[in-house]
């Protein structure tokens, strides 16, 4: 009897899992089959994301740092040769998805995603030396108001410590 | 253009799209690898023409994965195209019956006319596009442009008004490119020097890649119905 009650107690929470799986990739791939096409039909906000370094968890930060900023100038070779190779500007469209969905809809998915890039950034420049080992990202929205280009910080990740390793 | 044949350009070229996206992945982020290691080998099976059917089955399954993995697509636009087009061909596969293998690879066809039209008619309603303004946003503050000095376009006013006006009338009047061969193709034509423009400016590879790979569908689908 008790055996019976486990059992489908079991099924009950294995029919839940289910179904929250396919509930999910429905409203994963209901987007790709019927597909809205609205390519740039409103200019929104645009996040950039910003990083600290910090010696210790309870630290404010003071200079933020912006991940992956623009360089200068590419020439047109190279933009010729992204055509075929463009892995590093694909991520960082991908972290603008994350930011995206980090103001819109706040999920631990998006801030580990961009915690990852951070900390994987962070590794190939300056840090490795370095005694400050916490690190905090932000979100700066720019957006115009009238003719003027503003920004204001929307939103400020927890503190993680980081893995000299190179990912937390 | 035969629908076999159309099927197997397409094949063709949407697997070349995936290899490239998985190259860049194997490249970008090691927590990936298998899942883009194995869309690699099936991408490139696919190109050869083996077993196509399953092939694109499990393209199918790792798409699944990867949109559970990103929590959506990775690249946005560039890869609901890509997944668009490996649903439509999967489909056209394992349908019974030839009319509904055109149906399933005709609906490709007819997303790609309304993937221009569409983008075109959400620009043209709104005051910003139509005064060229939201051009000079997309330069001045947007994620998109490549390089600092790109964003100086934004000082150009005159010029992205009209810019903004040729993309939204070309991508209005696409669908009239379907009454012959002739303007079809001089379409497809200027729509891939938009795309290729669009790679160079912004850094939008995939798109480039992936919108050709839907190309055969259109050319199959003007010719047999037009």
């Amino acid at each position: 009897m008790l055996g019976d009650l486990y059992g489908n107690r079991a099924w009950l929470i294995l029919a839940f899992l289910i179904a929250d799986v396919m509930r999910n990739t429905l409203k994963l791939v209901l987007p790709v089959i019927i597909p809205s096409w609205r390519f740039f039909d409103a200019i929104a906000p645009s996040p950039r994301i910003e990083y600290a370094l910090l010696t210790d968890g309870e630290e404010a930060p003071i200079a933020w740092v912006e991940l992956r900023p623009r360089p200068k100038t590419i020439s047109f070779l190279t933009m010729l040769r992204r055509i075929l190779w463009n892995p590093v500007w694909n991520e960082t469209l991908f972290l603008v998805s994350c930011s995206e969905r980090l103001l819109a809809n706040p999920t631990q998915h998006s801030e580990d995603e961009i915690f990852d890039r951070v900390f994987a950034d962070i590794a190939l420049t300056d840090c490795l030396e370095s005694t400050k080992c916490f690190v905090q990202f932000r979100l700066m929205s720019v957006h115009r108001e009238l003719s003027d280009l503003v920004r204001e910080e929307t939103f400020r990740s927890a503190i993680r410590p980081l893995d000299k390793g190179g990912a937390a | 253009m035969s629908l076999e044949l159309a099927l197997r350009w397409t094949e063709i070229l949407l697997g070349f799209a995936f290899v490239q996206q998985s190259l860049e992945h194997l490249k970008s982020h090691q927590n990936d690898r298998i899942l883009f290691g194995l869309r690699l080998i099936f991408s490139v099976i696919l190109m050869v023409g083996l077993q196509s059917q399953w092939v694109l089955l499990a393209l199918v399954v790792i798409s699944m994965l990867m949109l559970q993995r990103f929590q959506g697509p990775y690249n946005g636009g560039s890869d609901r195209m890509g997944l668009l087009i490996l649903f439509c061909l999967t489909l056209a596969h394992f349908m019974p019956t030839l009319q509904l293998k055109e149906l399933a690879f005709g609906y490709l066809g007819i997303q790609l006319v309304l993937s221009y039209f569409m983008a075109g008619w959400v620009k043209v309603v709104n005051p910003e596009w139509r005064r060229g303004q939201a051009l000079q946003d997309v330069f001045a503050f947007s994620a998109y442009p490549v390089s600092l000095s790109l964003r100086g376009w934004a000082q150009r006013p005159q010029n992205l008004f009209y810019m903004s006006w040729a993309v939204m009338l070309f991508e209005l009047v696409f669908p009239l490119t379907l009454l012959t061969q002739y303007s079809l193709y001089m379409g497809l034509g200027i729509a891939a020097a938009f795309h290729f423009s669009n790679a160079c400016l912004f850094g939008l590879n995939r798109f480039f890649w992936v919108w050709i790979a839907a190309y055969p569908s259109i050319i199959w689908f003007q010719e047999r119905f037009f």
